[in-house]
């Protein structure tokens, strides 16, 4: 390699200085335990830039609203939450490090995101005794013996499916019903199918084809040739609100004539608006109710954002979902705290498994946690878009077993 | 290895010598001191970071063995990586073997592999050549998500953490003797590699291929060894990689893993062991370094931390163009320049100055 011409004295002593810097200022996040009595400290990851950010930030927004509803009435029996939380762009080494950090700055919980990273921090969870709230819904993470400080708190996404298909098989009519799985090209994405799904469409004669969609595709028409072609009548969707947009889009522009369904993070107000009429019929499993359903833990919310002068109507049902979340295992450790106890993260698992049938504030099913159970609710209702809103299309409905 | 200001070696063995001078060997044994005791005090954020560093240093040596050494671009990293992390992933899992065994299995196929994608570099240079590694990145992700019977698909394997001498390697603490052993241990050998007769072919080739093939350097069977000792070590960091977070996933492993471990090496600097370890460091540190600036601001001014995550890609390209600007070299000539600069201090030479006399 040849000589590169020198830099001046004064640029490279700038450099140097800058390096210097940057290294030292690196340093600057410091452990610091909190005494019995002070703040509870909360770790937190949000996708607020990477993949899933178009329901991440919702989402994100629900968990800190709530932080800051429960400090401003005096925190948890009189302890202030302190809420410690970043950004990690849904990458898996990013969480990794934040996860890392944020517990050994001493948060007593942690509210995760992605099911890549959840599973990854599984076996780190259990070791660490950190009760863990994952976004997530992946079924494998609310078995206590895999997962022991995981909880979910809504219908899990194999649930969801399940409520899907059972709902195809009985309103299908004759014939064999064909359902093609649009899935996220991700452990999330497969998730459904996986654990549970392929069992069940199999138990009940519904013939299931899965296709990949590819991250970052802005063109789903190749895969709904494939899907045509298959005869299918029904589309489900395991992705989020953006990439499901697009493919509506492309389906009522190629004129397929499909009932279409939507999972958890794909039936919210952000698939409505960015899909618009290609939007109307589409079916969705939705847990948490969007905040236009007037139930008190809407109510709340709405008079919380009210407060501070934001409008409710542009938020999604991901701010329930993170607000509502977050306040269950604000109610686990008031339990704790209530009874005279430390907390712990194994006193808090142990409140979160007294949880039967409790409400939350009527936004999704009553939730039940036991030792050999972690899936918090296994109903939810389908919602049916019908003149660019969701309305609630069917009652409660339990998850069938497989 | 470039010459320093001021040092004069009389003795070959002096010439030769890995680090010949006395302030060289107390500054090893700073280092090495430092790297003693840091585990010791550090709490297990920085452990966690010190073990990312270390694995990075090993990746980046690799990759610098093949651009910068050699001079053949890769832009195939983030696919050698996975290959090394499926394959020790999977032979623990599926056939149990230990995991010491399948990290060494890793880089052998990581090897063979970087060596098969290295067989276009007979034909293709600079752009072209980085073209067709891009191709091996690309080939590598799809079979990592849709070899499914394999790979187990976009579906994460889960591994149980190493034992090393009956002590589980699942903490940031104890994992961190494992790292730091295989960081020094690849710098030793890269270093060695290079003052070997196999070295010198390597930057023979690099500078001048056809000049090289003259003075009786087999160019193609010389590239080939250069992509498959690469490899080995890219193979090596993708392994350490599975074992260290005991899970393997193939969102760890895309093309912006592949430009990562590039801008490592340059702003750590090209052909520089120092230099990949420097921009390792720097490059793992950076998104730390901002979300902690975040968290600092998050208080007094909201709305500049808000928008920090978005910032932080943009200030990854800014830290590259600055240096590709000021010092092409990188971290590892600052290093040496602020080194040359003591060593005759306060003698300093400033070009530009007008000599007197």
């Amino acid at each position: 390699m040849k000589e590169e011409p020198k830099t001046t004295t004064g640029t490279r002593n700038r450099l140097v200085a800058l390096g210097v810097t940057v290294f030292l200022g690196a340093g600057c996040g410091g452990g610091d335990a909190d005494p019995d009595t002070g703040a509870i400290k909360v770790g937190a990851i949000f996708d607020l830039t990477g993949p899933t950010a178009d329901v991440g930030t919702d989402y994100g927004d629900g968990v800190r609203g709530f932080a800051e509803w429960v400090n401003s009435r005096g925190g948890i029996e009189g302890r202030p939450i302190d809420l410690i939380y970043q950004d990690y762009g849904y990458q898996v080494d990013r969480a990794e490090q934040l996860y890392t950090q944020f517990v050994g700055e001493g948060a007593v919980i942690f509210m995760g995101w992605g099911t890549g990273d959840t599973e990854a921090l599984r076996l780190r969870i259990a070791e660490d005794e950190i009760p863990f709230s994952s976004a997530s819904l992946s079924h494998r993470l609310g078995d206590p013996a895999e997962a022991p400080y995981n909880f979910l708190l809504a219908t899990t996404y194999s649930d969801q499916f399940r409520i899907a298909l059972q709902w195809i098989a009985d309103n299908h009519g004759e014939g064999t019903p064909i359902v093609a799985l649009m899935h996220n090209a991700s452990p999330f994405g497969l998730s459904p199918a996986r654990q549970g799904g392929v069992a069940f469409a199999e138990a009940r004669g519904i013939d299931l084809t899965l296709y990949e969609m590819p991250r970052g595709a802005v063109d789903f028409t190749a895969e709904f040739a494939r899907i045509r072609q298959s005869g299918a009548q029904y589309v489900v969707f395991q992705n989020t609100s953006g990439p499901a947009a697009v493919a509506l889009t492309n389906a009522r522009s190629l004129g397929l004539d499909v009932t279409f369904f939507c999972l958890n993070w794909c039936s919210n107000a952000q698939v409505v608006q960015l899909a618009g009429d290609a939007a109307e019929g589409l079916m969705g499993t939705m847990p948490y109710a969007p905040l236009s359903v007037d139930v008190p833990g809407t109510r709340v919310i709405r008079e919380y954002l009210e407060s501070r002068g934001e409008s409710p109507e542009g938020k999604t049902n991901a701010y329930t979902q993170g607000w509502w979340t977050f306040a269950a295992f604000a109610e686990g450790m008031r339990r704790v705290l209530a009874a005279g106890g430390e907390l712990t993260g194994a006193n808090i698992k142990a409140a979160l498994e007294t949880f039967a049938d409790y409400d939350l504030g009527g936004v999704t099913a009553p939730v039940t946690f036991t030792p050999t159970d972690h899936r918090g609710s296994k109903g939810l209702r389908i919602f049916r878009v019908e003149e660019g809103e969701w309305a609630p299309f069917t009652d409660l409905v339990e998850a069938p077993g497989w | 290895m470039s010459l320093e200001c001021g040092v004069f070696h009389t003795r070959y063995e002096a010439d030769m010598g890995l680090r010949p001078r006395p302030l060289q060997r107390l500054r090893l044994g700073i280092l090495a001191l430092f790297v003693l005791v840091f585990p010791f005090v550090a709490n297990p954020y920085w452990l966690d970071l010190a073990n990312q560093v270390a694995i990075a240093t090993v990746g980046a040596i690799g990759l610098n063995i093949l651009v910068g050494y050699t001079g053949q671009i890769s832009l195939g990293q983030g696919a050698f990586m996975a290959i090394g992390a499926y394959t020790a992933g999977l032979l623990t899992l599926n056939f149990g073997v230990p995991w010491g065994a399948s990290v060494f299995a890793a880089c052998l196929v990581t090897a063979a592999a970087g060596t098969f994608f290295g067989l276009p570099s007979l034909r293709l240079k600079g752009l072209y050549l980085a073209i067709a590694t891009l191709a091996a990145q690309e080939i590598v992700e799809w079979g990592m998500t849709n070899w499914t019977a394999v790979t187990g698909g976009t579906e994460a394997i889960v591994l149980p953490a190493p034992v090393l001498f009956g002590v589980r390697l699942n903490t940031g603490f104890n994992f961190y003797w494992l790292a730091a052993l295989t960081a020094a241990g690849t710098a030793l050998f890269a270093a060695n590699l290079m003052r070997s007769r196999i070295g010198r072919a390597f930057a023979a080739v690099r500078d001048q291929d056809i000049a090289a093939s003259v003075i009786g350097v087999d160019v193609f069977r010389t590239k080939l060894l250069a992509f498959a000792t690469s490899s080995f070590f890219v193979g090596l960091a993708g392994a350490m990689i599975a074992f260290h977070r005991n899970i393997v996933t193939w969102e760890r492993f895309t093309l912006s893993t592949s430009i990562v471990f590039l801008a490592m090496i340059i702003v750590g600097g090209l052909g520089s062991i120092r230099g990949s370890f420097l921009g390792a460091a720097l490059i793992t540190l950076l998104p730390a370094l901002i979300t902690n600036v975040g968290r600092a601001i998050q208080d007094t001014a909201p709305q500049a931390a808000s928008l920090l995550p978005y910032a932080q890609q943009a200030v990854f390209g800014v830290v590259i163009i600055l240096f590709l600007i000021f010092e092409p070299r990188g971290l590892s000539k600052l290093w040496e320049n602020a080194k040359d600069y003591f060593h005759v201090w306060p003698f300093a030479y400033r070009r530009g100055e007008t000599r007197t006399g």
